[in-house]
C-alpha cells in the first residue's frame, strides 16, 4: 500500500524534473530513486516461497555443534546421555518414544529422513511430515505463549528477518530426546530455527540454536540442509501400522 | 490379545464419546495456548451438547430416531446416542469469508453420529452378511467387549468416518491442492485438484482423493481405501472397492460448509446411499496437538508389545 503511494509520488516528482533547475533536478531524481527503492523493498518484502516437499540431506544420528563437538552437556545431563548410549549399545531403545510411535519432538522431527511438506500462508506455515503424518503449525507475527502446557512439538511462532525465516519454539514436554543417540533435554528447551532459501530455490539452509540451561551449559548451534523434492507426493504413513499383523485375506 | 485390545477400545471410546473429557484426556494438549488465547476458551466453550441436552441430539431423539438397530427394541442392539457437536462461532468472532471457493479456515461438525447410514439411527444398506456383522459388533459393544477397530489402535479413522469427527478440521487451500488437517489423531487428507487418480492406487486408510469444482461446489472423489477401518463407530463394514464422493458447498455467507457424502460399495452394500452434514465456521478455534499414541498403553517397545 505504502509502496504504491510512493510510486505515485515519485512518478509525479520525476515528471516535474524538466521544469526545475539542475540542482532541484538532482534532488528530485534522488527523491524518485528513494521512492523506487521503497517500491523495490516492498516487492522484496514478499517473503521467499518455501512451499513444497523437502528432505534433509544428511539425517544425523547424533547432533553435533557447528564445530563437530559433543553439545555442551551439564554433568547431570551428560550422565543421562551416557545411560542412553549404554542402553542403546545393549539394544534397549526404550528411552526413545519414536519406537512407540510417539512424536520425536523438535528439532529431531526436522531431521528425520522422511520428507516433509511446507504449505505457506501469510500468517501460518504448515509443516506436514511424512513421518506418522504429523503436522506442525508455525504462526507468523505472534509471540510465544508465556505459560504453555507442555506439548510434544511445543509451540512455534516465526517472523521474517530479511529473507530468513526465523522460528522460535518453546513449551516442549521432556518426554523426547533430541537425536537418535539419545541427547536429553528439559521442558525449558528453547529452539530457534533459521531457514534461508538458496538462490536457485532448490535448497534450504538451516541453523538451529538450542538453549536449555537445565541440560546445556550454554546455547549451541547445529546446522542442517534440505533439498527440494519436486513432484514427490507424500504417501500415507501411519506409524502404528508397522506393528500390526498383515491384513487377513478375506 | 482380544482382552487387551478390548480394554483399550473402551478407553478410547471414552475419549471419543465425551469430548469434554477427551479434551482434558489428551494430555493437556487440548487446553490452553496463551498466545492463541482464543483456542482455550473456544475449546472449552464449545463442549458439545450431549444427547440429553438441547441441540441436534435431542432434536433427533424427539423426532423418533431409532434407539436400537432397526428400532427393534432389543437392548443388546442399543445404538450409541448422538452428540450435539459444535455450535456456530461465538459472538465477536471474525466474520466468515464469503468467497464461495475459499474454504480456508477451521470448521467444526454439527452433531455427531455413531451410525453413518442414510438417516440418523438408520444403518447403511448393508448386504445380509455385513448387516449380521454389524449386529455382532453392536452386541459386543453393549456387552462391554467391543471389537478393536483401527481408530482405537491409533491407526486411522478411514473414510468417510474421518469426516464424522467431534474435533475441528482445518482446511488449507494451496495451488492445485486442498489439505484437510484434522485435529483428531493428527490425520491429514490431501485432495489433489490437478491430477486424476493414479492408474494403480496403493491402498491406504484415507485413500486417494481428487477434486474439482462444479460451480461453487467442490466435488471430491476417493478410492483406494484399505478395508480395515469400520465405516462408522458402530461397526458397519466396507470393502476396498469403497468409493466415496463428497460435495462441499459454503452456505450462509460462509458461516457453514455443507457436505453431502455418497457411499458406493458393491461388495458390502445393496446400493449406494448418501447423507448430509454441516460444519460450522470457527475462526475462534485453533487446532491443538492430539497424540493418540500417548494413551496407547499397549504400544510395542522395540517391536514387542508389552502389557503395562
Amino acid at each position: 500500500m505504502s509502496g504504491a503511494g510512493s510510486l505515485g509520488a515519485g512518478g509525479k516528482r520525476a515528471g516535474c524534473m524538466g521544469a526545475g533547475g539542475k540542482r532541484a533536478g538532482w534532488l528530485r531524481a534522488g527523491l524518485a530513486a528513494a521512492a523506487l527503492v521503497s517500491v523495490l523493498s516492498v516487492a522484496r518484502a514478499d517473503p521467499p516461497d518455501l512451499s513444497g516437499v523437502w528432505s534433509v540431506v544428511h539425517p544425523p544420528h547424533a547432533l553435533r555443534t557447528l564445530d563437530g563437538a559433543l553439545p555442551p552437556l551439564t554433568a547431570s545431563a551428560r550422565a543421562v546421555y551416557e545411560e542412553h548410549l549404554k542402553a542403546a549399545a545393549r539394544g534397549d531403545r526404550s528411552f526413545d518414544g519414536m519406537n512407540r510411535c510417539l512424536p520425536p519432538g523438535l528439532p529431531r522431527l526436522m531431521l528425520v529422513q522422511e520428507p516433509f511438506e511446507i504449505l505457506q500462508k501469510p500468517k501460518v506455515l504448515y509443516f506436514i511430515f511424512q513421518l506418522n503424518r504429523l503436522p506442525r503449525r508455525v504462526y507468523l507475527g505472534e509471540a510465544l505463549p508465556t505459560d504453555p502446557d507442555p506439548h510434544w512439538l511445543g509451540y512455534s511462532v516465526a517472523h521474517w528477518d530479511g529473507d530468513a525465516l526465523v522460528i522460535e519454539s518453546a513449551g516442549f514436554n521432556d518426554l523426547t530426546v533430541l537425536d537418535d543417540a539419545g541427547l536429553p533435554h528439559s521442558e525449558d528447551l528453547h529452539l530457534t530455527e533459521r531457514y534461508v532459501l538458496s538462490a536457485d530455490g532448490k535448497r534450504l539452509h538451516a541453523r538451529f540454536t538450542i538453549e536449555d540451561p537445565k541440560t546445556f551449559t550454554r546455547p549451541w548451534m547445529a546446522r542442517a540442509e534440505y533439498v527440494k523434492r519436486p513432484g514427490y507426493e507424500i504417501p500415507e504413513e501411519v506409524c502404528m501400522d508397522k506393528f500390526l499383523k498383515p491384513r487377513a485375506a478375506k | 490379545m482380544f482382552n487387551r485390545i478390548s480394554t483399550h477400545r473402551v478407553l478410547n471410546i471414552g475419549l471419543c464419546a465425551t469430548l469434554a473429557l477427551g479434551m482434558l484426556g489428551t494430555a493437556a494438549a487440548q487446553t490452553t495456548t496463551a498466545a492463541a488465547g482464543t483456542s482455550a476458551s473456544a475449546s472449552s466453550a464449545q463442549t458439545p451438547t450431549g444427547p440429553g441436552s438441547a441441540g441436534a441430539g435431542r432434536a433427533g431423539l424427539a423426532s423418533g430416531r431409532p434407539r436400537t438397530l432397526f428400532n427393534s427394541g432389543d437392548p443388546t442392539l442399543t445404538l450409541t446416542p448422538p452428540l450435539g457437536g459444535s455450535r456456530g462461532a461465538p459472538p465477536g468472532s471474525a466474520p466468515p469469508n464469503p468467497d464461495p471457493r475459499d474454504f480456508d479456515g477451521v470448521w467444526w461438525l454439527q452433531g455427531y453420529e455413531y451410525l453413518l447410514g442414510p438417516a440418523p439411527g438408520v444403518p447403511p444398506p448393508l448386504k445380509p452378511k455385513y448387516m449380521k456383522l454389524l449386529e455382532e459388533r453392536i452386541r459386543a459393544k453393549n456387552r462391554g467387549t467391543p471389537e478393536a477397530d483401527t481408530e482405537t489402535q491409533c491407526l486411522s479413522h478411514g473414510m468417510p468416518r474421518l469426516m464424522e469427527s467431534p474435533y475441528p478440521i482445518e482446511i488449507v487451500q494451496t495451488p492445485g491442492r486442498i489439505t484437510f488437517l484434522h485435529e483428531v489423531a493428527h490425520e491429514v487428507r490431501r485432495i489433489y485438484l490437478d491430477r486424476p487418480h493414479p492408474r494403480h492406487v496403493r491402498l491406504s486408510f484415507l485413500g486417494d482423493s481428487v477434486g474439482h469444482w462444479e460451480g461453487d461446489t467442490l466435488v471430491v472423489d476417493t478410492v483406494g481405501l484399505d478395508d480395515r477401518p469400520f465405516l462408522d463407530d458402530e461397526g458397519s463394514a466396507h470393502s476396498t472397492q469403497l468409493h466415496v464422493i463428497e460435495h462441499y458447498r459454503k452456505t450462509d455467507g460462509g458461516a457453514n460448509l455443507e457436505l453431502t457424502i455418497t457411499v458406493i460399495d458393491p461388495v458390502t452394500m445393496e446400493h449406494p446411499y448418501s447423507y448430509h452434514r454441516i460444519y460450522h465456521w470457527r475462526p475462534d478455534v485453533r487446532p491443538q496437538e492430539y497424540i493418540c499414541e500417548e494413551n496407547n498403553r499397549n504400544a510395542p517397545v522395540n517391536g514387542i508389545t508389552v502389557a503395562k
